[in-house]
């Protein structure tokens, strides 16, 4: 759980009310996985008061740009909504960010030749959008399934060139109309081989990928959200239901990747 | 000039006076990983229970204006589990470990206790405090710290489980708190700690039900630490052991006015979910006040409020 101070390097609007940040990273806090998450320090003061959680929606390593001294870039994708995220699309270059992470379990590998369908949501784009790119990196065809409102409210994203990127809108104005998870029942019905799906989204999106799998008896792995206090597993207060006999299990630490047939839906 | 920062509670000596607050800091472990707790004078576990308590349903915390609403439930482990898998950490940590006991009502504070005494023989326990703001079961469900016989009672048994120091945590919900100040001191405890948090509500409007599913939960943060100075300066006028203030608590300013006000030591608790480096800190700021207003020890500060 490193506390390091990131240079703000970009801060751009990628939709309507939708920004990545692009920062600094030192050399010396570990390298963050897809599906990983870190917290930001909005404030100096006391409104807004708690830290906000962020996924990761990229990294650079520093061996794979030039910066002198050496640093990694790292990025995440946030919706402006309340005060804490205005306050956040406020920053500009050179301006500090103050960052905990990388922080929880991300998203496992897909098995060795099984295509992964990766699906989101609003700001689930961030994670998903990493773990598509290094999954390309890593030789996989991933294929992205991106779901937004209207076409205003759909991201502009960098994805590597071996990520098949499709999108859906709810009123067709971009892409698929329908929903991303229309659109996930499509795609199951028209790729072949083993499939194994990736989700990050509002919890209704999450759910809905959940049966989608479970009706094609697929695996799926999904990223869950939830009001956060430390971010490290001491406060409890970032549960979500499992079925298990504990019942509930930490956001930050154990997940939030949960294997979809884990999570006791509501 | 040197500063002593140490305080004296029930025969120990806490070398420095700045705490973390049960249920922020977990049980070290979490944080020590990553984080040198050797600026932090003791660190207060999350609550341990009789048994297992898999808390409360979700969401169990809501920010409010300078604030945070929680309702956690008291989920923890359990005695069992604590003796197991946490206790064996603690002799590693660099700071003071105070067990914060949570039950139902004050017999089984006593036997939790006495469970802990009884798996603790190399004494990784530095003491204990005492959460008396649990609803009492067996009294209907009134929080047993409202009620200063029961307070006592409480001590009283607990006192007779240990003979390592126990602090009782006072809840700002009542309506005398220094009453039950006393009664904790009439029970035999040798501190009180003060505040828990104070009960709030948050609603969602158009949804037209409290955000939180418990409907009710605990405000801590800055917007109580005026209820915490109070309370502290009522409290430590009212007994003779030491206060431990917190309610609030962000930065050497907030935690001077505590000791200002009586209290002997402090636990900051929110601002750890903010910056978990912070207590060390803290006891810095509290350092350098004293030093420019030539303060040797925390008890020189208890004679200054004008």
């Amino acid at each position: 759980m490193p506390l390091f101070d990131g240079r703000v390097l970009a801060n751009t609007e990628i939709a309507s009310d939708y920004y990545q940040m692009d920062f600094s990273w030192p050399t010396d806090v570990r390298a963050p996985s897809p599906g990983q998450f870190l917290t930001v320090r909005v404030s100096r003061t006391a409104v807004p008061l708690l830290r906000r959680p962020f996924g990761i929606s990229g990294f650079i390593p520093a061996e794979s740009h030039p910066a002198d001294p050496p640093e990694a870039i790292a990025s995440m994708i946030y919706w402006r909504r309340g005060p804490a995220t205005a306050l956040l699309a406020g920053l500009e270059p050179g301006d500090t960010l103050g960052v905990m992470g990388p922080l929880g379990v991300g998203f496992p590998a897909p098995e060795p030749f099984s295509v992964p369908i990766l699906i989101a949501g609003g700001v689930g784009v961030g994670p998903i959008l990493f773990l598509a790119n290094t999954l390309a990196a890593a030789g996989y065809a991933p294929l992205l399934l991106l779901g937004a409102r209207t076409a205003s409210s759909m991201p502009r994203v960098n994805a590597h060139h071996h990520v098949q990127v499709r999108r859906s809108t709810d009123d067709g104005s971009l892409g698929f109309r329908g929903t991303a998870i229309d659109l996930l029942e499509q795609t199951i019905g028209v790729v072949s081989g083993r499939l194994e799906i990736f989700c990050c989204g509002p919890e209704a999106m999450l759910r809905a990928a959940h049966e989608c799998a479970v009706r094609h008896g697929l695996p799926a792995w999904v990223a869950m959200e939830q009001t956060m206090g430390c971010g490290v597993g001491a406060c409890m207060a970032c549960a979500v239901r499992v079925n298990r006999p504990e019942r509930y299990a930490r956001v930050c630490t154990e997940g939030p990747v949960f294997r979809s047939t884990e999570i006791a839906w509501e | 000039m040197g500063v002593d920062l140490s305080v004296a509670i029930g025969g120990r000596t806490l070398e420095n006076l700045v705490g973390v607050a049960s249920g922020t800091y977990g049980y070290g472990s979490e944080y020590e990983e990553h984080l040198d707790l050797t600026g932090i004078g003791a660190l207060y576990t999350k609550a341990v229970t009789m048994h297992p308590r898999p808390g409360n349903d979700v969401p169990r915390i809501v920010e409010t204006p300078a604030g945070l609403l929680n309702s956690i439930g008291l989920a923890n482990v359990g005695r069992e589990r604590f003796v197991e898998e946490k206790l064996p950490g603690f002799a590693a940590l660099p700071c003071a470990v105070i067990a914060n006991v949570a039950a139902d009502f004050p017999e089984e504070y006593a036997e939790v206790t006495a469970y802990l005494e009884a798996h603790d023989p190399n004494g990784a326990l530095w003491g204990y405090e005492i959460n008396v703001s649990c609803p009492n079961v067996k009294a209907g469900g009134v929080a047993l710290g409202a009620v200063p016989r029961q307070v006592e009672l409480t001590a009283r048994l607990v006192r007779e489980a240990t003979d390592r120091p126990i602090i009782v945590k006072l809840t700002p919900n009542v309506t005398d708190i220094a009453e039950i100040g006393r009664a904790a001191e009439a029970g035999g405890a040798d501190a009180v700690s003060c505040i828990n948090t104070v009960v709030g509500m948050i609603i969602d409007v158009e949804a037209r039900r409290p955000v939180l599913p418990a409907g009710t939960g605990g405000l801590s943060g800055p917007a109580i630490l005026p209820i915490g100075v109070a309370a502290t300066y009522r409290v430590s006028r009212a007994v003779s052991i030491p206060v431990i203030g917190m309610g609030g608590i962000m930065s050497a300013q907030d935690a001077i006015q505590y000791l200002l006000a009586g209290a002997s030591a402090v636990q900051v608790g929110t601002a750890n979910f903010v910056d978990p480096r912070i207590a060390p800190g803290i006891r810095d700021g509290i350092v350098a006040y004293a030093q420019r207003h030539n303060l040797a020890s925390v008890s020189d500060f208890h004679s200054l409020l004008g």
